[in-house]
């Protein structure tokens, strides 16, 4: 049978003993057709068990306009928000369930009209990805349109991210930026924003209000305090990680403490801690080495997994407890010690803990004491993911034996020398 | 007397009934009302979201402009981060499928090839996702009424929502352990002929809908939502009828309110207790679902529809068994009410009758129950008619038999051994002799206590009156 109808045309289906109406859902395929009938309800009928589809209603060209018009504030400062991709941000398509990306300030006013009244926004799109599938070039990108938006004199940037990789990206631009002028607060969502209950607005709207209202200068994260839609925190960029697949609040400090802890619905913030705010010109260094990677200690561990890094310039050890990997006298322990020690010629390795709160420790065990010996570098209490962000750019913008040096001094806050009581 | 021809009447019904087993998307269990004392609170606030149209649904801007502050307490018994909006849904509970396809068969339906959940937008914080799960397994089926088939347009399979505990100006608390439990949603068609007729069509859907034996019993489980219009007046929902009997009085109240007043909008009203009716919100509109995306579309296939066994309905099975076995129609609709597999008894007991062992079931558990206020359970009256069956005591020691299990746990079968006729007969002879002037009822009273459980009364009557002849 010929097609004569196309997704959202309204037609009737004709089966063997019953009738359906409704539009034509994206989602069909030639085995399915899936209908939205008049009371809102999708279903899907085989192919094979229609008889005949009369065409009722070619689809009509929706033009969905915002009726939204924004007016400029001349006492409210000028926030800017980038969109990288992630649910904030977005929008479900009703008709097809897909989810649509919204980066027209006034699109953004609409769904958050809140913002209106904590500044002049604006909207500026960069990349419509799920974090997850970041490359360094995507920082670069976004490091170039972050210093387009410092030199347009803005009083703050917002972010918006996936969640999935936000903490490497949170990373990387506190490394790849010295002295900023501004805060940049990134922002995600853990629930999308077609839902009533979404976290996006709380956490886009608190970041807003942080940034309008505060000294600070630097990077931040603002997400969810709790569970509850009150509080949102302003996390550390380089001492917090996501360490749940689904919850509001699934970004944790580690090893650290919050920046900040903001409400806009109570109408205030409270600082935690002062940003550096060291004098000097804001630049920008962000090349990054690719050969950098990291390799998970794990029982029964092969030295083929080692060798498979040959060639790279770095590579972060996420190992176990206090920083160990299986190095003992059996056989497969000791290939795994001798690959780690050729490698470590021409490799910057650098020993983490999978514990993730802690410092590492390789003086407590002979183990340890060997690893130093093959000059495997102890990452102290940086998260993984930090130490691994922080390698590929050193290796990008230092020479190697710099980078040896640099590797486990605080340079931007990544690592703390006093850790307090503070544990989930 | 309303003519409702006349009045153009037209009424539909809408009927919500909750499924036993596990909650439709989480691994908690289905409790709808949990006895422990929540462990977990947290507060909430729902945002209105534009629809398709870029228009905020009518119902959500409602809910919204009322801006109000959600509390949800919770048990970690009865849920988890599902609940709590804080993990993706989980797979579909299949059983809760098989029960929804079992009901739309039994009703008839044509089910659907592939079944696609949506999301209902809900935004006066009864889901804490600010929607609730749906999908539409059935559709286009009937059933016979005493007025003629009425269609069954749709079979649903949906999440019931949470409970409302209480309600403050700006405030509102709502307790989670029904939410998600499994809900079965059937809508008629509006081929309802009068007020009397609601009642009936409801009562025959929920019989089809118990017949299924995996349904909630009990208050709150079924919900019976009533829509009405009449000429020159716009549809009108009533919902929350504690009784399927106030459904007509109901009706009724509305048709004389709707007569005195003017055309209002369409909207949803509440049923009280005292048959009448209030404002509750406006009729939500119908740009409030789209696709749930955390849930694959399920395929339907004709080997899962063939592999459904329907149950024999409950109107069936009584008549069945009351013509099988010659019991009267309330025992019959009682064996069935308690879920009792009466034929597997029959089979069991040879020697007594049906309509006796349909009345230890009945109403002699009910009677003991009453009087010594314990359980009779059905391995009691197993053990007890088995004693009857084997012949080991008679047909009234039944009776006493229960009592003893139930108040010691045991008994004593010597107690009720049967003894010989020859030396009762003897005994009604001697005791005749002694005692001239006593009647027939003392004379009977007299022996059944002597030979309490041992004798079977009929047959104590029988001699007494043998000998009492002159």
């Amino acid at each position: 049978m010929a097609k004569k109808y196309s997704t959202l045309d309204k037609i009737e289906v004709d089966l063997k003993d019953n009738v359906y109406r409704g539009i034509v859902m994206p989602n069909s395929d030639s085995k399915t057709l899936f209908l939205k009938l008049e009371s809102g309800y999708n279903l899907g009928i085989l192919s094979k068990n229609i008889k005949k589809i009369k065409l009722i209603k070619k689809v009509s060209k929706n033009k969905t306009q915002s009726s939204h018009k924004i007016k400029h504030n001349n006492n409210l400062p000028l926030i800017s928000i980038l969109h990288t991709g992630g649910t904030i941000a977005s929008k479900v398509d009703y008709n097809t369930g897909g989810v649509i990306s919204r980066f027209e300030p006034e699109e953004l006013i609409g769904m958050f009209p809140e913002l209106e009244k904590i500044a002049n926004i604006e909207s500026i799109f960069i990349s419509n990805i799920f974090s997850e599938n970041l490359r360094f070039r995507d920082y670069k990108k976004l490091a170039d349109a972050i210093e387009k938006e410092i030199k347009k004199g803005v009083k703050g940037i917002i972010i918006g991210h996936g969640t999935d990789t936000l903490h490497y990206t949170s990373a990387a631009l506190s490394f790849m930026f010295d002295h900023l002028p501004i805060p940049i607060i990134l922002v995600g969502s853990q629930r999308s924003s077609d839902r009533g209950s979404s976290d996006a607005a709380l956490n886009l709207i608190n970041a807003a209000y942080f940034i309008a209202n505060t000294p600070f200068k630097g990077v931040g994260i603002c997400m969810h305090k709790n569970i509850e839609d009150d509080s949102c925190l302003i996390l550390p960029p380089l001492k917090t990680r996501k360490l749940h697949t689904s919850r509001r609040d699934a970004f944790k400090v580690v090893n650290s403490n919050p920046i900040a802890e903001v409400n806009y619905s109570k109408n205030k913030f409270i600082m935690f801690s002062k940003s550096e705010n060291e004098q000097g010109t804001w630049k920008v260094k962000a090349k990054f080495e690719e050969k950098v990677g990291i390799l998970k200690v794990y029982p029964n561990l092969n030295s083929k997994q080692i060798e498979s890094f040959k060639g790279y310039k770095g590579l972060i050890i996420e190992g176990t407890g206090l920083g160990h990997i299986s190095t003992d006298n059996s056989p497969e322990n000791k290939k795994i010690f001798n690959t780690l020690k050729k490698l470590s010629k021409n490799c910057v390795i650098v020993m983490t803990s999978q514990c993730l709160f802690g410092r590492v420790n390789l003086n407590v065990y002979s183990t340890g004491r060997d690893l130093l010996k093959i000059g495997i570098i102890p990452g102290e209490d940086m998260l993984p993911e930090t130490a691994y962000i922080k390698l590929a750019w050193l290796l990008g913008n230092y020479k190697k034996q710099e980078v040896r040096q640099m590797i486990s001094k605080n340079l931007k806050g990544e690592i703390n020398k006093r850790l307090d009581l503070e544990f989930l | 007397m309303i003519n409702y021809k006349e009045l153009g009447f037209k009424a539909g019904l809408e009927i919500h009934q909750q499924i036993e087993g596990r909650k439709l998307f989480c691994h908690c269990p289905a409790l709808v009302n949990d006895e422990n004392i929540p462990n977990i609170k947290f507060k909430r606030k729902l945002r209105a979201i534009a629809g398709e149209t870029g228009e905020i649904d009518q119902a959500a801007k409602f809910e919204m402009s009322k801006d109000k502050e959600i509390t949800y307490e919770a048990c970690s018994s009865s849920s988890c981060l599902v609940e709590y909006d804080e993990e993706p849904p989980h797979e579909l509970n299949k059983e809760a499928l098989e029960i929804a396809l079992q009901i739309s068969l039994l009703m008839k339906c044509k089910i659907v090839d592939s079944i696609q959940f949506m999301r209902k937008t809900v935004v006066d914080g009864s889901n804490v996702s600010g929607f609730q799960r749906t999908a539409l397994v059935g559709t286009d089926g009937f059933i016979e009424t005493s007025k003629g088939k009425v269609k069954i347009e749709t079979v649903c399979l949906e999440e019931e929502a949470a409970k409302k505990i209480k309600e403050e100006n700006n405030s509102i608390t709502y307790r989670l352990d029904r939410l998600g439990v499994g809900l079965i949603e059937i809508a008629t068609h509006p081929d309802i002929k009068d007020a009397e007729h609601a009642k009936e069509v409801a009562s025959i859907i929920g019989m089809i809908l118990r017949s299924t034996g995996k349904v909630k019993r009990g208050i709150g489980s079924i919900r019976q939502d009533v829509n009405i219009s009449i000429k020159g007046h716009s549809r009108v929902e009533i919902k929350g009828f504690q009784d399927l009997r106030n459904i007509p009085k109901t009706i009724e109240n509305e048709i004389h309110r709707q007569n005195k007043t003017k055309d209002e909008l369409p909207h949803v009203r509440k049923a009280n207790p005292d048959f009448t009716t209030e404002y509750l919100r406006p009729m939500p509109g119908s740009s409030r679902m789209y696709p749930e995306t955390d849930i694959n579309v399920i395929e339907i296939t004709k080997e899962f529809i063939d592999s459904i066994k329907l149950p024999e309905l409950i109107s069936e099975k009584t008549m069945s068994i009351k013509e099988k076995y010659n019991i009267n129609d309330n025992l019959a609709r009682e064996l069935i009410k308690m879920g009792i597999d009466f034929e597997s008894f029959v089979n069991e007991f040879p020697k007594i009758k049906p309509d006796f062992i349909a009345n230890v079931l009945v109403e002699m558990k009910k009677d003991i129950q009453t009087r010594n206020k314990k359980e009779v359970t059905m391995q009691m009256i197993q053990n007890a008619l088995s004693y009857y069956n084997e012949g080991k005591i008679g047909k009234d020691a039944v009776y006493e038999v229960l009592v003893d299990f139930v108040l010691k746990g045991d008994t004593d079968l010597s107690k009720y051994k049967q003894i010989d006729e020859s030396e009762i007969e003897k005994y009604i002879k001697e005791f005749i002799s002694k005692n001239k002037a006593l009647t027939f009822g003392a004379l009977m009273g007299e022996i059944m206590n002597k030979y309490k459980g041992k004798i079977d009364g009929k047959k104590a009557s029988e001699l007494l009156k043998k000998y009492l002849k002159p």
